[in-house]
């Protein structure tokens, strides 16, 4: 288990890291497509509270889990 | 010696009970209080947030999001703390008043049209006072009932607490019901709407009272007279290693889930009853009522059997449980009300038209009401508003003289039944992902600091990853419109049921379930590879 754990670690933290230029870029295409004020309260709630929250938590759980952090846990 | 252990049991059973009763219904009293707002939100949105304000429109939006998602982790850190310094009973006494204090005031503020912009502004500030309240309230109280709990009953103590979430929205949505049908909806809509708010005064003072009598958890107490409480329990909680990882995999491997599933189950089944499905008012929320009545109790169930076999495997099976049939659940409630696949009985239609003038504009209503040979019934109110001068018709763009059209379906009592079913099958897996949680969360962290620790991705999980459902589902519901839109959920379930795909430009009424479906599934992924099953010891230090 120790090593899908860890294995699954790259998984995460690419993920976590893979979010941010997705995110941004899909804000502004979404923005540039249809620039009204819903879109901007819409995405400026994406990129300012939810991405940053998945990226950083993403990205942390992945690592931890690479170093192992979570071997002992089960 | 046999009869002094009885003696002694039934006592402790009794103060636990108690600890329970108290702990609750004060929990209970601020749900109830957040979720009144949510469901006035459009009588409050009409009396503090005119549209034609573009400030007043803004900070409605605020006041909807900002309680929910960005206060209420912020109110986790900050009441969390207090609480782990300087003792439970005292800070979820502080979050009680809070939060009963702001909805009574939220009663009592004269609208827009009496006071112009402080009237939306203090709403605004009051609403974030509930968020915050709301933050701080919930991890005290699991923590408490959990500190005062056996080990090997731990799960069906918390699970009470557990149920006041549900029970808080039943009877926002009873107390709303019982007041629009006594006063009248015209009633209602002019003051009666305050009345809920008002109500709120008198709960939280006899839950204050109640509060007052309580003792701080034993937990707490011996650590504070061993002076091994925490100095800075943010720093402890999230800047060392061993209790951030843990932190981490309760958000991504439970929380975060548990949220969508929640959110789901009960805020997104109604709102789809009520938009996709055209369910009447009163009879959508009678729907939601009486299936959070019946679900209710599978809280303690679930919580009882975590104590037996482990809370891992009850969650984790809610969540896929729900990941997998969200599609076909849904899909099925959307066909029962679905005018589509019913007989229009012709001779009983009636189309009425009105049509009257108000100062410069023209006020045309048409009214269709259908009948259905399966007893279904259907009314259309269709309302033009256009300027009585032909030029200044004529220049108006044309989104301005869109009719507003609103639909409501009221279906017969066998369909009605199979929608409290199907909604029930939802506040099964909410039960289940649900009831459990607290006993989790309180075990994964040491006393010390185990309010700031479990309260944060408690509410990231429900406020961030949760609250953001109904707003992300209704984006994903209006991008299906789009040309070229495809939904796997739904071509999946089309390929299945062999129905035809939402016809190009109209709106595909499953879309919205990708985003709780993703979270999830992710969720169930992290929380079957990393957690143990096992509930643990908790620590007394």
């Amino acid at each position: 288990m120790s090593a899908i754990q860890r294995i699954l670690g790259i998984v995460w933290a690419a993920l976590g890291v893979g979010i941010i230029p997705l995110a941004i870029m899909r804000a502004m295409a979404e923005i540039a497509k249809k620039p009204s004020e819903e879109n901007w309260i819409f995405w400026s709630i994406v990129l300012v509270v939810l991405m940053p929250i998945i990226a950083f938590s993403l990205i942390t759980f992945g690592v931890f889990a690479l170093k192992g952090e979570y071997d002992s846990v089960d | 010696m046999a009869q002094n252990y009885s003696a002694s049991h039934s006592e402790e059973v009794s103060s636990t009970r108690k600890v329970i009763a108290a702990s609750s219904v004060g929990t209970l009293i601020e749900w109830y209080d957040f979720y009144i707002f949510g469901s006035l939100a459009k009588i409050i949105s009409e009396q503090f947030f005119p549209k034609d304000n573009p400030t007043a429109a803004l900070l409605a939006t605020l006041a909807t999001f900002a309680a929910g998602f960005v206060v209420r982790p912020f109110g986790a850190l900050f009441f969390g703390r207090l609480g782990d310094l300087i003792g439970r009973k005292y800070t979820f006494l502080v979050t009680l008043v809070i939060m009963g204090g702001s909805t009574f005031v939220i009663g009592l503020v004269p609208g827009y049209a009496q006071i112009g912009f402080f009237a939306p502004a203090i709403v605004f500030v009051l609403r974030l006072l509930q968020g915050l309240a709301l933050g701080g309230e919930y991890g005290g109280a699991a923590t408490y009932v959990a500190e005062h709990s056996p080990d090997n009953q731990r799960g069906y103590w918390t699970s009470f607490i557990q149920t006041t979430a549900t029970f808080g929205l039943f009877i926002s949505l009873g107390v709303i019901l019982i007041v629009r049908q006594s006063l009248g909806l015209e009633v209602f809509n002019d003051w009666g709407w305050r009345v809920p708010f008002l109500l709120s005064i008198f709960l939280v003072g006899i839950s204050v009272f109640i509060r007052m009598k309580m003792s701080e958890s034993p937990m707490f107490s011996k650590l504070k007279k061993e002076g091994k409480t925490s100095a800075n329990p943010l720093a402890e909680s999230f800047k060392q290693k061993d209790n951030l990882k843990m932190v981490l995999l309760a958000l991504l491997g439970a929380t975060a889930g548990q949220g969508v599933v929640w959110y789901t189950g009960q805020f997104y089944a109604l709102s789809f009853l009520q938009n996709a499905c055209n369910i009447e008012f009163v009879q959508s929320n009678i729907i939601i009522s009486i299936a959070l009545v019946i679900g209710t109790p599978f809280f303690v169930v679930f919580g009882a059997l975590s104590d037996k076999i482990g809370r891992k495997w009850i969650m984790m099976l809610g969540m896929l449980i729900a990941v997998i049939s969200y599609g076909p659940i849904y899909n099925a409630m959307y066909d029962t009300a679905n005018l589509k696949n019913k007989v229009e009985i012709k001779e009983k239609t009636i189309v009425e038209h009105k049509a009257e003038v108000k100062g410069t504009d023209s006020l045309k209503t048409t009214i269709t009401k259908k009948v259905f040979e399966d007893g279904t019934t259907y009314k259309e109110t269709k309302k033009e508003k256009f300027p009585v001068d032909a030029a200044a018709k004529a220049a108006m763009p044309k989104d301005k003289l869109k009719p507003d059209t609103k639909k409501e379906v009221v279906l017969p009592q066998d369909q009605f039944i199979r929608m409290i079913g199907f909604v029930f099958i939802q506040v099964l897996f909410v039960t289940m992902v649900y009831g459990p949680i607290a006993a989790f969360l309180v075990e994964l962290f040491p006393t010390r600091i185990r309010y700031t620790s479990m309260s944060l991705p408690y509410h990231i999980g429900n406020g961030v990853f949760g609250g953001l459902v109904p707003l992300i589902a209704t984006r994903l519901v209006e991008a299906s419109k789009e040309p070229g839109y495809s939904n796997p959920l739904s071509n999946l379930i089309n390929g299945v049921t062999g129905h035809a795909s939402a016809a190009a430009g109209s709106a595909d009424p499953l879309a919205g379930l990708m985003y709780p479906i993703l979270i999830a599934g992710v969720c169930f992924v992290i929380g079957t590879v990393y957690m143990k099953n096992k509930p643990a010891a908790m620590d007394g230090e």
